[in-house]
Formats: C-alpha cells, sequence, structure tokens
C-alpha cells in the first residue's frame, strides 16, 4: 500500500461568527495506525472530526482524506469517499424505526446491489464480530442498553469493511468494565482487519491501553502530539492535570 | 482487481480447497462461482497462498459458499495465510453460526393482524380514558392552587395558537365569504333576490363555515405543532426530566395548552364570522351593487345574535377535543421518530373528524332545541 497519509488536515480554521474554534490545525494520520484525538471539552474536537468527514465547512485551511480534499470534491465523490470510513456518533445515532439488523443493513443495501438477504447475513456476521450475541438482531434500538447501542453503531460503521473508522467518545457513558471489552474490540478488530481508528476520546484508560498516538487540542491548536509517554514529560498546565487526574483519584 | 476464485482438489487422503484473488465487498455482487463439488464434512484445509486480499464481507462469501458443497466451517482449517488475512478468516469463521440464523417472519396471518388491531384499539382507549381522568384531576387542582398555573406558557400558547393564526384564518375567511357570496349572488340575481345574498352570507358564516373551517386549520396547524412538540420532548426524555423534578408534565406541558386553545379558537371564530361577512360585502357591493350601509341594515334584521352566538359556542367544545387529542398522541408517542410522524398524523385526522362529528351533533341539537 501507499504510504501516503490516510487523514491529513492542514491550516485549519474554523470561525462561528466571532468564536474562534481552530486557528491552524494541522495533522495527519498513516494508514493502520490508532489515533486518539484529546482536549478539554468545547475545544473543537468533535467538529474537527465533522470537518473531516464533510458536515462542516472549515472557514480555511484544507482536509483531506485518502489524499482526496474532503471539501473540493463533489456530491459523487464524497459520496464514494464516505463509503470508505465508517464513523461512531457519541449516542450511536441509530435509526429509531429500524431493527437492529436493519441499522446495520442500511450501508449494505444502499452501496452494494448485494441482495437483501446476504445483507442481512453480512449484518448479523458484523453484530457478532462487534460482541452482540444473535438474539440482539431483531430488536429495536430502543429496547437496547447504551453499551449495546455502541456495539450496534459500530457494526454499522464496519459494515461496508471501511479501511478507516473515526469514533467520537466511543467508551462515553460505558461502565468501566463495558469500556475496556469496548477497548479491546476496537483494537482486536483494528489489528484483524488492518483498520485505521481515529478517535475522540476523554477516557484516560482507552489512551493508556490501545491508542499508538495521542493529539493534543488546545487554544484552538495542536499542543502537542506522539505517544502518551512523550506527552507525560510535556510540561504544560492543562496535560499535567489531564495525565495526573487519575493518579489524584489513586492517592485518595 | 483480481477476480476471485475458488477451486477443490482431492490428494491423497484430505481435500485441498484453493482460493486467490481479492475476496472484498465490493467484488461480491459480481460474483458468480462455478459451484464446488461436494466437501467432505469433516477436516478440509483452505489454501490461501494465492489470496490477494480479504475482508469480513468477502470471508462470510467464501464459508457460504464451502458450506453449501457440503463442508463444516468449524472443520475448515486455513494454511497458507498471510497473517492479515488469517486474522479476519478468524474473526469471521468465530462468528460464523449467527449470521446464519434468518430472522423469523414477523406477519402473522389476518387473524394476527385483527387480534393486534383490536388490543392496540383497546389500549388508546383504555389510555384517552386515563388521560381525560388525570387531566380533569390537575384542572381541579389547579382550582383549588391557582398559584400553579403556567402563566408564561399559557401566554406564549396563546401567541402561537391566536395571535400567529390571525392573518390566515382573516383570509382564509374572507376568501370563503367572496366565494359563497358570489355563488349566491349569480343565483338570486335570476330571482331579484339579490338583497337574500346578505341573510345567506351572514347565516352560512357565523354559524357553520367559520367555526368548522377555523377548527379544521387550528387542528391542522396548532394540534400538529403540539403532539410533534411534546412528541419530541418525549423522545429527548424531556417528559421524564419533567416529571423528576417535581412537576407534572400535565401542569407544565397540557393544560396550559388546552385553555389556550378554548381562549383563541372561539376569538379566531369570531373574526372569521367578521371577515367571512366582509369578503361577502365586498361582492354584493361589486357584483350586486348593494352598498355597505344597505348591507349593514339588512345584517342588523337577518342576524340575530343567537346565530353568531351558536357559532361560537361551538368552538370551545371542538377546541377541547383538538386539544384533548393533541396532547394525548404527543405523550403517547414511542421513543422513536417514525412514531412522532404518526402520531402528528393521526392527531390531524382524529381532530377533523372529531369536529365534523361534533359539528352535526350541535346542528341536530340546535334544531331538537328550537334554537
Amino acid at each position: 500500500m501507499d504510504a501516503q497519509p490516510v487523514i491529513e488536515l492542514d491550516h485549519i480554521v474554523t470561525r462561528f461568527g466571532t468564536q474562534s474554534v481552530h486557528d491552524g490545525v494541522s495533522l495527519s494520520v498513516n494508514r493502520g495506525e490508532m489515533v486518539a484525538l484529546i482536549g478539554g471539552s468545547g475545544s473543537g474536537k468533535s467538529v474537527l472530526l465533522k470537518e473531516l468527514v464533510g458536515l462542516i465547512k472549515p472557514t480555511a485551511g484544507t482536509a483531506r482524506l485518502f489524499g482526496e480534499d474532503v471539501w473540493a470534491a463533489d456530491g459523487a465523490q464524497l459520496n464514494r469517499l464516505r463509503q470508505r470510513f465508517g464513523m461512531l456518533f457519541q449516542d450511536g445515532a441509530l435509526f429509531s424505526s429500524l431493527t437492529v439488523e436493519q441499522n446495520v443493513a442500511v450501508p449494505l443495501l444502499e452501496h452494494t446491489p448485494l441482495p437483501k438477504p446476504e445483507c442481512l447475513r453480512l449484518a448479523r456476521l458484523k453484530l457478532g464480530l462487534a460482541g452482540l450475541p444473535q438474539s440482539t438482531a431483531t430488536k429495536m434500538p430502543s429496547e437496547l442498553s447504551g453499551g449495546m447501542r455502541k456495539r450496534v453503531a459500530l457494526a454499522r460503521a464496519l459494515a461496508l469493511d471501511p479501511e478507516l473508522l473515526f469514533l467520537d467518545e466511543p467508551t462515553s457513558g460505558l461502565d468501566p468494565i463495558s469500556a475496556r471489552a469496548f477497548d479491546r474490540l476496537i483494537r482486536v478488530l483494528s489489528d484483524g482487519l488492518g483498520l485505521t481508528v481515529f478517535l475522540i476520546t476523554h477516557d484516560l484508560d482507552t489512551l493508556l491501553s490501545i491508542i499508538d498516538r495521542v493529539i493534543v487540542l488546545a487554544d484552538h491548536q495542536v499542543l502537542a502530539d506522539g505517544t502518551v509517554a512523550m506527552l507525560q514529560k510535556i510540561n504544560d498546565p492543562w496535560l499535567r492535570d489531564y495525565f495526573s487526574a487519575r493518579a489524584r483519584i489513586e492517592e485518595l | 482487481m483480481t477476480t476471485p476464485l475458488i477451486s477443490s482438489e482431492r490428494q491423497a487422503n484430505s481435500v485441498v480447497v484453493r482460493v486467490s484473488g481479492d475476496w472484498l465487498l465490493q467484488n461480491l455482487a459480481s460474483l458468480t462461482l462455478a459451484p464446488l463439488p461436494a466437501l467432505p464434512a469433516g477436516a478440509v484445509a483452505l489454501d490461501g497462498a494465492d489470496l490477494t486480499a480479504l475482508d469480513t464481507s468477502g470471508a462470510l462469501r467464501l464459508l457460504e459458499t464451502m458450506r453449501a458443497a457440503g463442508a463444516d466451517p468449524q472443520q475448515i482449517t486455513p494454511v497458507n495465510f498471510s497473517a492479515a488475512h488469517a486474522a479476519v478468516y478468524e474473526l469471521v469463521q468465530r462468528n460464523f453460526a449467527d449470521s446464519m440464523v434468518a430472522t423469523p417472519p414477523a406477519r402473522g396471518g389476518m387473524l394476527a393482524h385483527i387480534g393486534r388491531v383490536s388490543v392496540e384499539t383497546w389500549q388508546h382507549v383504555r389510555g384517552t380514558v386515563s388521560f381525560v381522568g388525570v387531566l380533569s384531576y390537575q384542572m381541579l387542582q389547579l382550582v383549588r392552587h391557582p398559584g400553579a398555573f403556567r402563566r408564561k406558557e399559557f401566554v406564549a400558547q396563546i401567541e402561537a395558537i391566536f395571535v400567529n393564526a390571525i392573518p390566515l384564518a382573516f383570509i382564509m375567511m374572507f376568501l370563503m365569504g367572496v366565494v359563497f357570496a358570489y355563488l349566491l349572488g349569480i343565483q338570486a340575481e335570476q330571482y331579484g333576490a339579490s338583497i337574500f345574498v346578505v341573510d345567506g352570507v351572514a347565516l352560512a358564516m357565523s354559524r357553520e363555515m367559520s367555526p368548522v373551517i377555523v377548527a379544521i386549520l387550528v387542528a391542522g396547524r396548532s394540534g400538529a405543532a403540539m403532539t410533534a412538540q411534546i412528541g419530541a420532548m418525549k423522545v429527548n426524555d424531556e417528559i421524564d426530566a419533567i416529571s423528576v423534578l417535581g412537576l407534572s408534565p400535565y401542569n407544565v406541558l397540557v393544560v396550559p395548552r388546552i385553555l389556550a386553545l378554548l381562549l383563541a379558537l372561539p376569538l379566531l371564530v369570531f373574526i372569521g364570522d367578521v371577515a367571512g361577512i366582509l369578503g361577502g360585502m365586498l361582492v354584493a357591493e361589486r357584483q350586486l351593487s348593494i352598498g355597505a350601509s344597505a348591507f349593514i341594515a339588512r345584517l342588523d334584521q337577518v342576524l340575530p345574535i343567537q346565530t353568531v352566538l351558536q357559532g361560537l359556542v361551538k368552538a370551545p367544545v371542538f377546541a377541547l377535543f383538538i386539544g384533548v387529542i393533541a396532547c394525548r398522541m404527543g405523550l403517547s408517542v414511542a421513543r422513536d421518530a417514525r412514531s412522532v410522524g404518526a402520531n402528528t398524523t393521526s392527531t390531524v385526522v382524529q381532530s377533523i373528524v372529531a369536529v365534523i362529528i361534533i359539528n352535526a351533533l350541535f346542528a341536530i341539537a340546535f334544531v331538537e332545541l328550537g334554537f
């Protein structure tokens, strides 16, 4: 495969009215990497993610996925691009009027000419990969717990066998046990399927257990970029607080 | 892209299946494979030396193809797979059994359908009765403790239901008056009875047309809005949040809406009366040469206050039904987006049917009572 970065952000500037969100954010993610984006609430992490997938237009700068400029692409190009990545929304964003297996089958039915029974078989396979028992397939999203909904959303994100996975706070709202299990699942899938994963998280345990590289967003810019061990050496008040938050809890 | 291929060969004491090419999702749709010769149910080796790409969808198709030939998916051993392909293959093989369990057909026969609809209708009726019960109790509480009345919400609803609807109600009824007077005028003129257009317009507008048409307008406009708003709040857990804060959703949401409707609809109907008669006046002057003063003089003779009141008295009853239906349908929304749409539609249909039936009952009652 080529050595070209899968994700490339070049001097992204975002302003909403007079409020500046990003002021020259640049970063890149290589194939097969698992990269986390962290930063305080309101630092524009989710906005950055939406700019990458073509939902919010940055004021200036370019966002490239697989080497293609997301905001220069026309509708057809963007849709082709979108079939190459999967996205897990923060609250799952499952279609509430469809059953679990239909939810996962939606991208397959829409984007592949495969017959419906095969789409449903593939959907059930993805549910199994996401660690859901077979009995959930015919349930409605409203009948599931938060953790299970996240797994369904992950299965839907994996439906088209994407090369790239975006995860918006994959472990928020999960208990620590489910959260760790979810982390391991993502790691296993990404290793097994060779996925590139770009995720937003507040979860320190996720960072410490499965992440290759961390990018820190603060003061409208990239504050730091490196492994957790590297970040812990940086002398920045916010970062020091961030990494010592848990140490302090353990002291209590 | 390399076309995916699969073939099998019998060796001394085992069967080897060879796969090659790109077993990827995008290739599956156009993939037509020659059926494999029958495979034994025992151990089968799967040789992936020539496999160039494999994703989970491709691996599933691979296993399905081999199972269709008689192999047991759990007894297939991958050999010569690259590490990445082996990882994908193992993930899929582990979850293969689950993906084969087909969804049981959901629909029953006609009898099941009739049964389901009957149960749902019964539950709906029960729900409505209990809704009216709770609502009556809340109204009674409000009479005892008037301080709990949500004045701000009430005023906001008056604005939404009444003030914002004035132009629409006026224009609609004005045009109704114009059309009615025009068509009536053509007939009346032939008999030299043009002045009776005043009688016709005044009676029709104030007694039937304005109450019914304005009520239908409000049902479509405000009733639908109420159901959609309360329903979206329910989906968003806001109704639960109101309850947990120690407030009553009935007191906060339902009572102000119903009271606002009770006040707004008669006012809108009166505006509709005036607009309809003004529309008639315009036509009378232009088409029938009945001047405004002659029109008003005739109006004074033929339109007793009772007739106007007969129209206005219906409005609060319509309002009560529209409000109860709209709020009840809003609160009974299930937690999904489709249900909000279905209940909103249902509100409009139920309200309009209710308005027309109640109007018919009023017509009979007024005649029987000799008004």
